[in-house]
This record gives structure tokens, sequence and C-alpha cells, in this order.
């Protein structure tokens, strides 16, 4: 590749030390309706990491709308940090070598950002740049990245950060509705960090990921299909998930994978990993029907659903750390990465190990 | 992009923009036939506008002379063979095989792997690689899937040959026939039923793995895909 193309150096992820099933949460919580049961319990979930609250007198969790951002905010600086070392740790570098960080997070509105915030708390250098991308949701993670692509490529040799920090338990509602209790069956806490860096030199040791390209694609008469209200009656945001956003979002999944491999005269067929965002099983179920993957093309993003949940952004970087720990990635294996999420969208990326 | 007729020496590859027949011409498979199969593969899933394509001919299996004994067979030839009839059994078109002759080891696994099974009168159905000292590919584990695992044992461990009385019993083919109908393909393939055909196609090959909550899943996400086809919908309104 004659021009620096911006890599992923390194992926880093962390969770809550508190690690549950979805039993266990029925009865911490005394959840005794069937119907929100069985939305647990017959879910392909197993396990959660969640900052959870401490039950009331009625077996129910109270939190208010200011506990539940002081939360995120606490949660998001202890995961956050984690991720990054793990991260940094595999390249032998520290939060002083980064020159732009990018942070990513819809479970929590903070100012100033999780950039700042992480800075301080680190030690980054007074001088690197940052970009703060807050309420995009679950897609997230490859808007930012293909920022902090962006940046790298404007700025060969640097190295840029991003790092996606949910903690989907500080945005739960608790009112024995189904529709709360899909979102709260659903989610778990989790943060990735990756770090990019452009450069022309040839790479050593394991295959790296390269980043060719990026493409998006917005459905805007699905645009209330999930999304983050106010709820008068509870006081608190409350994310909203359409029942039926996962085959709407599964039928439209071929157009942006058919631009992509146009934009590079590709043929599906090149493609031999899928990193595809663990939004839940209906959807990665609609996904494989409509591009024709099969359950072991998207086998990472069952296992991490499995045993995280939904986390939101970073989910599909955990999906990128089963993957290459693996050990079955070959250099010049092609490979797409896909996110969906409010809008709404589907985000996608193509990617050569070199 | 390879244009159809043509450049193939092994098989011949025709298109009406309806029917796409792949007439293999040697009777055995080689590297080279193998090569060109997979770029009819390409050409299927590239440019054909056919809902249906037909493999015809006969196949002894793998032509030996075409490797060097001292070198021996590579493994990853074998695992080039059975993506190329995992593309096949994966294909967006209804897929049939008409066996015009025997069909051996590699030829059969082909049938296998298509929709639409017939044969000519005295065609037999062979897989000797295990009489031979090695494997018959994937072939164990369509086969199983057609005939359970008693049937597939005969079959496979000790190679008998299959006619088309027991072929028909068994379901690897569908009928016997002197030649194929195509006025008769065309009624029940239609362009609209290849997206349905293909869906279906794989869910009943995943019907066996699959738990029947993961199924109905797999079931409602293809059946999404299946209603929201333009040409299901304009079906609807005639």
């Amino acid at each position: 590749m004659p021009e620096a193309s911006p890599r992923l150096l390194a992926v880093g992820t962390a969770n809550p030390p508190e690690k549950v099933r979805q039993e266990d949460l029925l009865l911490r919580f005394k959840v005794e309706d069937p119907k929100i049961r069985s939305l647990f319990t017959a879910s392909h979930i197993r396990t959660r990491h969640l900052y959870l609250p401490v039950a009331g007198d009625d077996g129910a969790p109270h939190e208010t709308q200011g506990q539940l951002l002081a939360k995120h905010k606490w949660g998001a600086m202890q995961i956050g940090p984690q991720a990054v070392e793990a991260c940094l740790g595999q390249v032998g570098l520290t939060v002083r070598d980064i020159d732009h960080l990018t942070c990513i997070t819809t479970t929590g509105f903070l100012a100033p950002g999780l950039t700042a915030l992480l800075m301080a708390k680190m030690g980054f250098r007074e001088d690197c740049s940052r970009a703060d991308l807050v309420g995009m949701g679950c897609n997230a993670g490859l808007n930012g990245l293909n920022i902090a692509t962006a940046w790298a490529s404007a700025n060969p040799g640097k190295n840029a950060l991003m790092v996606c920090i949910e903690v989907c338990s500080a945005a739960y509602v608790f009112d024995n509705t189904m529709s709360t209790a899909v979102v709260n069956s659903l989610f778990g806490d989790g943060a990735a960090a990756v770090l990019v860096r452009a450069s022309t030199l040839d790479d050593q040791g394991p295959p790296v990921a390269h980043v060719l390209g990026f493409n998006s694609h917005l459905i805007p008469e699905a645009a209330g299909a999930m999304r983050f209200d106010w709820d008068e009656q509870a006081g608190k945001f409350s994310f909203f998930l359409d029942r039926d956003i996962p085959y709407v979002v599964g039928a439209n999944a071929p157009r942006p994978v058919a631009r992509l491999l146009a934009q590079h005269a590709l043929k599906q067929r090149h493609i031999s990993h899928w990193i595809v965002h663990s939004g839940g099983r209906k959807v990665v179920d609609a996904i494989k029907y409509n591009l024709g993957l099969t359950d072991y093309d998207v086998r990472h993003t069952h296992s991490v659903l499995r045993d995280f949940g939904n986390l939101s952004s970073g989910s599909f970087l955990f999906s990128t750390q089963r993957l290459m720990a693996e050990g079955k990635v070959r250099r010049g294996d092609f490979g797409i990465m896909m996110t969906m999420g409010p809008g709404s969208t589907i985000e996608t990326a193509l990617i050569r190990w070199s | 992009m390879s244009k159809p007729s043509s450049p193939f020496e092994t098989l011949r590859y025709d298109d009406d923009g309806d029917i796409a027949t792949v007439r293999l011409l040697r009777p055995r498979i080689n590297v080279r036939q193998l090569q060109e199969l997979e770029r009819v593969c390409d050409a299927l899933t590239d440019v054909s506008k056919a809902s249906l394509v037909i493999f015809r001919g006969a196949s002894q299996g793998i032509d030996f002379t075409d490797f060097d004994p001292k070198v021996g067979l590579d493994i990853h030839g074998f695992n080039k063979w059975e993506k190329l009839v995992r593309r096949v059994e994966q294909l967006e078109k209804v897929t049939a095989f008409f066996a015009e002759g025997d069909l051996v080891g590699g030829g059969f696994q082909l049938l296998l792997a298509c929709d639409v099974r017939s044969a000519r009168a005295g065609v037999q159905f062979r897989l000797p690689e295990v009489q031979m000292g090695f494997l018959p590919g994937m072939a164990t584990w369509r086969l199983a899937r057609y005939v359970g695992v008693g049937h597939a044992r005969r079959l496979i461990l000790r190679g008998v040959a299959v006619g088309t009385d027991e072929a028909i019993r068994l379901g690897l083919i569908d009928d016997v026939r002197e030649e194929l109908d195509h006025a008769d393909l065309r009624a029940h393939y239609r362009p609209e039923t290849a997206v349905a055909a293909a869906l279906a196609r794989r869910l009943l090959l995943e019907s066996g793995e699959t738990q029947f909550e993961d199924a109905l899943g797999n079931l409602l996400a293809a059946q999404f895909r299946a209603i929201s086809q333009s040409a299901f919908l304009e079906n609807l309104k005639r």
C-alpha cells in the first residue's frame, strides 16, 4: 500500500466487576410478570456486566435521573481508563503518546465530556486534540472510527485513540412495562478502546487491520424506531426500541455493503470476516438472511451478545478483539465491520489485514 | 468478468436470461474444471439474471492423472472443491442437476447440492472414495442429511452403487426422465420465486441443527425479507 493507511493497532476492553446472569436479575429485583421473565430468560444473552443499584423495599431499584447521571460518570471513569490501559499496554504505549482522543457515549450527558475527564484522570498530554461523540447510539463506534481514521490519515505517524464507553445501567427505567423490559434485558455495560495510526511502514508480527473506507446508510422513514425519550412519569430518559426495527435494519443491510464493495471493486465473496454489532438476536438473524451470512460468519457477534449483552457503541470492538485472538485472520483477508443504531442507520467499514 | 460460453474447456455455459445451463463436458473433475466452475459461480452471482441454473452431464469423480503421484494430492484443493459445492448450494437461484450418465464422487456431491434432481434411466450414483482409501468430501455431511446415517454408512463405507429406483426412494433424485422439461421448470420456478426458494432451502438445510425457538427466529428474519420483495408485493396486487 503506497500511501499511509490508518491501521487498528490494538483493541482493549473493560467491563464492570459485577457479572450477573439474566435469572439473577429477576430474583434480585423480584420480577414476577411471566412475560417480562421470559424476555430475560429466553434471550440469547447469558450474562452481563452491570453497575447494579440496591433494590428498594419493594424489590425494585429506585434511582433518580441525577443518580443515574452520576453513575454514568463514575462508571465511565472506572471502565474507560481500564479499556485504555488494556489497549495501550499491548503496544507498549502510555497515554502520553496519544495525540488525538475520540470518546463515544450515549448513556449520559456530560460537560466537559468524557475526553476531558479521561485526559485529566489519566494524565494525557495537554496538547492532545479531542472530539466527543454523544447520543449517536449503538452505531456510533464506526462513526467515531471514521473520524479517528481520518485524523490519523491526516497526521501520519501520530497516535489516535478512540474509546467507546457505555454505562447502559445508567439509562434504565424500571416500570414493569414490556417496552422498558426489552431494553433492561438487552443492554450491558462496557468500554472498548482502539489505537489508530497511519504509517507506510510494513507491519511486523500478527496481521494488522487497515481501514480502507466507510459507507453509511440512513433510513429516514425509521427515524423514530430507536430513540431516547423523556419519560415524564418516571422523570428519566427512557430508551425506546420499535418491535420491527431489527427486520427493517436487516432488509437495508445489503445497500451500504453493496456500495462499500463497489467502491473498492470487490464482491461479497471476497469478504472473509464479518464484524457485526451484537445488537440483539433478531437483528443479527435479519442481517444473516439478507446478506447470506452464516452463524459461523457471526460467531463473535453471537458470543459477545451471549457474554455481555448489547454493549452499544463498543460491541463491535469486543468482536474485533475476539476475531484477532482467534488467530484465523491471514494477511490479505478482507473484512467488513457493521454497526446499526438510531437514525435509523447502518454504518459499515471495509478493512484489510496486512 | 468472463464472457459466457466461449472460454471454457471443461464445460459449456449458456444463459438465456431465465435459465442458465452448465454442461459438464469432462468425464472426470480436474483442477481446470474446478476453476471453470468457480468462474461459472462468479458469473451466476455477478451477472446472470437467470432464476434457474441447470447443471447437467455425467462425472466419474476426481481425475487423478491430473496430479503428480510423487507429490500427492493437496488438501487445499479438496477445500476449494468443497467451497465450490457450498457456493452452488447457496446460490440465490433455483438449482437443478440432470444426471445424463453415472455420477461418481464429486459429480454426485454436486447433484446433492442442488434443489431439483433428475436422472436418465440406468444412471448410477456411487461414492467409492472410502474403498479407495480416502473420503467422499462433505458427502459425509450432505448424504446423512438426505438419507440418515444408516443408509449413508452403507453408501459411503461400502461404496455401493445406487440405481435410479433406490435413488428416488431415498429422495436423492426426484424422478427419471429422458430430457428436462424446460417449460415445466419455467412454470414452477419463476423469477419471483428464486429468493424465496433460496431462503427455504437454507432453512431446510439448517433444520437439523437448530432448536425450534432459534429456527422460528430464523424463519421470521427470512420471511420479512421474502415479503418485502417487490416481486412478492407485485404478485399480491394481481
